[in-house]
């Protein structure tokens, strides 16, 4: 058995608008006479966009309408239809990353894109989604190495590392090409962000908009740039611009970093010098390339090139957010699509002691989510057992019956998450001890953790197995 | 070719060398006075090398990359990076293929409890094999029941059940022991939640497959599952499978038999295929087929 499912990204950058779909292949590579393990064995991008420049109504607001037209005309030139799209993501990355974009771009993208998602990702998110279409999540894997790879775009430089094709650190800097722009033709500066004015006076430069500069005053800034990357890879002493260039967390640097790859779309301008006018974007992207190029990074890491730069994050949204459940799962209704559910994860150290403590654990934390008159769809996750007797799944079961008491009084179905392989079981006696009243999805062969959210797609594979989507919204928290 | 007597004395007679070995070990340290404490604890019998998690056992000494190998150990079963003594085996490596080897044997020749049986409120019946051996050797009798176990069957079972599931050793008794329970239970959990009668589960002693069209056709169940030990491997001697299918009849093509395999507890766990079993007994029971008839 081979399936194939159509799955679409699109990327609303600071700076740039892409789209691409990718067929991922399914397939039960189980022997005909186990039960089925169906696998992604096959992810490919079959078509790329062009790169449009985010259309925006000012600084910060996404014109929603042109954004449309773009995701239209697209979906017209690949041929493709939204009703022959399985899953996908929309990721608004960057400085556009705001809450009334997303709702924006959910209305005027609904029926275009179906039942996809739509997430303003967080600069962890991002970076972990640009490293994986980098492809530095799979070189870390395959080369037993831990790869850091800064996705370098307009607005920001979002920083991931993977050890083991596993996310272990991720940062954000406001560092990007177009934190100034430039009359066309001119250096004449038409924008600066303030992060990027303060930088240039630490070294003396008075970078103002409407002024016009020299190109050594333009590198001093791009070099000092990435001398603050190199701060944060923990080659050059970290100062205080490395403090207010960061917009959140540092990065941890209790590792050795062994490969590095650059994406975004400075990062075609670090692996190649460009012989054509410099500013011929109207930004400094072009030379902040040349300067990371000539930076001590290059010498003391290895560099690799990635498998995608400017669409890393494009690719990563279309290819890489989306996994598949267990293929042993238990639904009782197809409710699917499901969005944007929030995770409720009870403690591991609970779940290893006795599982009495766990319908208390879950009824203090459900209370978090679940407030009189405003009920919403949770899901409950749990690691659950390797291996488990009839009694462990039973003795599971009541406790989540117990502990979900209040919330099985809604319209709801019970949602439970689990990451070891037992939610067929787990799932029908749940059913049971709800007296086959109460609707039960139990899916798994899935690792949650609590702040995530999840989204559950339509059932594939003859209903064995559901795609789904995690959003992991807060990383290193 | 040499015969499997010749075989027999010359592992006999390694085996001896070996356990000589291992004795003068043992006086050497003794001796030097090094390892007083581990003498005691061998009071209570040698540690279970059988309990070490083959997965995460590296013997290779310095691996160029730990992490790399553990991980490509945990893709497969197969005993990687054991190292060598010269051109062979280490000790602990060779004793512990011997000591899986023996599990194997074990599981083929011990016998299910009746505690087992009891436990499970079930009765047991056995097929027309009189001994352990016999049914190692005649494959056929461990298809038939005679006419006293027969008539047990059809008196202490309901009559044409929907559903008629039971338990047989086949050739690994462990196999039995170690998942029937779970998976048994949670099939007849998953099929009452569809609304599926299920008939008076029992133990069959001595059964091979086919044993199963034999309880078909004296209970007339319309769909007849037999959980059962499979042949032990080195991997494990747990593996249990189950057998099902849709009004089977003495001498129908093996074709017309659903399979469900290895059931472990590396491999699929005993509830996750009791659960996935009562969801294609249910498709069975629509489509009235089952085996290559049936597409799942």
């Amino acid at each position: 058995m081979i399936e194939n499912m159509i799955s679409v990204g699109i990327d609303i950058g600071t700076s740039t608008t892409q789209l691409v779909f990718s067929k991922i292949t399914i397939e039960n590579t189980a022997s005909f006479a186990s039960v089925p393990r169906i696998k992604i064995v096959d992810k490919e991008v079959i078509y790329r966009s062009d790169i449009y420049f985010t259309p925006l109504l000012s600084q910060t607001e996404i014109d929603g309408e042109k954004v449309r037209e773009i995701v239209e005309m697209e979906y017209k030139k690949a041929g493709i239809k939204p009703s022959d799209l399985s899953t996908g993501a929309v990721i608004i990355t960057g400085e556009t990353a705001r809450k009334e974009n997303a709702s924006i771009v959910l209305k005027k993208l609904s029926g275009l894109a179906g039942d996809f998602v739509v997430a303003t990702a967080g600069p962890d998110l991002e970076a972990i989604i640009a490293g994986k279409g980098a492809g530095a999540s799979i070189l870390s894997k395959n080369e037993s190495k831990v790869v850091a790879n800064l996705d370098i775009g307009g607005g920001t430089t979002n920083i991931a590392l993977f050890q083991n094709g596993e996310v272990i650190d991720t940062c954000c800097l406001d560092i990007g090409g177009r934190l100034i722009k430039l009359q066309e033709n001119t250096q004449r500066i038409n924008y600066i962000s303030p992060k990027l004015r303060k930088l240039a006076s630490d070294i003396n430069i008075d970078a103002v908009e409407a002024k016009a500069m020299e190109i050594q005053q333009l590198r001093a800034i791009t070099n000092k740039m990435a001398e603050v990357l190199e701060e944060v890879l923990g080659i050059r002493k970290s100062t205080e611009a490395l403090k207010y260039m960061l917009t959140g967390q540092d990065l941890k640097r209790n590792y050795k970093i062994d490969y590095v790859t650059f994406s975004g779309g400075v990062a075609d301008y670090i692996y190649s010098e460009s012989d054509e006018n410099i500013f011929r974007f109207g930004d400094i992207g072009i030379i902040l390339g040349e300067a990371i190029r000539k930076s001590s990074m290059m010498k003391s890491f290895q560099i690799k090139k990635p498998q995608e730069t400017i669409r890393a994050t494009v690719v990563g949204a279309g290819s890489h957010t989306v996994d598949i459940s267990g293929s042993t799962i238990h639904y009782t209704k197809d409710l699917f699509p499901l969005k944007n559910i929030p995770i409720i994860k009870i403690s591991e150290d609970i779940e290893l002691q006795e599982h009495t403590r766990l319908s208390e654990d879950l009824r203090e934390k459900i209370k978090w989510f679940h407030q009189e008159g405003n009920e919403q769809q949770i899901a409950v996750a749990i690691k659950g057992v390797k291996n488990p007797s009839f009694k462990e799944v039973n003795s599971i079961s009541q406790e989540l019956v117990k502990g979900m008491e209040d919330f099985l009084k809604t319209a709801y179905p019970l949602l439970v998450v689990v990451e070891n392989d037992m939610a067929k079981a787990l799932g029908q006696t749940l059913y049971n001890h709800l007296s086959y009243k109460k609707d039960v999805i139990c899916i798994d062969t899935i690792g949650v953790e609590n702040g995530d959210y999840i989204d559950i797609g339509k059932p594939l594979a003859n209903g064995r197995v559901v795609p789904v989507v995690i959003k992991t919204l807060i990383f290193n928290s | 070719m040499i015969s499997e007597n010749e075989i027999k004395k010359v592992v006999e007679q390694v085996l001896m060398e070996l356990g000589g070995a291992i004795k003068v070990e043992k006086g050497l340290s003794m001796d030097s006075n090094t390892d007083v404490k581990g003498c005691g604890e061998e009071e209570d019998g040698l540690p279970d090398i059988t309990t070490i998690d083959l997965k995460k056992q590296v013997l290779v000494p310095n691996p160029e990359d730990l992490a790399g190998l553990l991980r490509m150990k945990e893709s497969t079963p197969a005993r990687l990076g054991v190292w060598r003594a010269g051109p062979r085996y280490k000790t602990e490596t060779l004793l512990r293929f011997r000591a899986d080897h023996a599990a194997a044997m074990d599981a083929v020749f011990t016998d299910v409890s009746e505690e087992f049986v009891a436990r499970n409120d079930m009765f047991a019946v056995k097929t027309m094999c009189g001994s352990k051996d016999e049914f190692l050797t005649r494959p056929d009798l461990g298809r038939m029941f005679d006419e006293e176990n027969m008539a047990i069957l059809k008196e202490k079972c309901v009559k044409n059940p929907q559903v008629e599931i039971y338990v047989s050793d086949g050739l690994s008794s462990t196999a039995v022991e170690a998942n029937a329970e779970d998976t048994l239970q949670t099939i007849i959990q998953g099929l009452k939640g569809y609304g599926i009668k299920v008939g008076t589960p029992f133990f069959v002693k001595y059964g091979r497959v086919g044993a199963m069209d034999a309880v078909s056709e004296g209970l007339g169940a319309e769909i007849t599952c037999v959980l059962l030990g499979e042949r032990p491997g080195l991997v494990t001697a747990e593996s249990m499978s189950a057998y099902i299918a849709y009004k089977a009849t003495v001498g129908m093509p093996e074709a017309r038999r659903t399979v469900v395999s290895n059931i472990h507890s590396g491999g699929t766990p005993a509830v996750e295929a009791g659960a996935h079993i009562a969801d294609i007994i249910k498709i069975m029971l629509e489509k009235k087929a089952s085996g290559l008839d049936l597409k799942l």
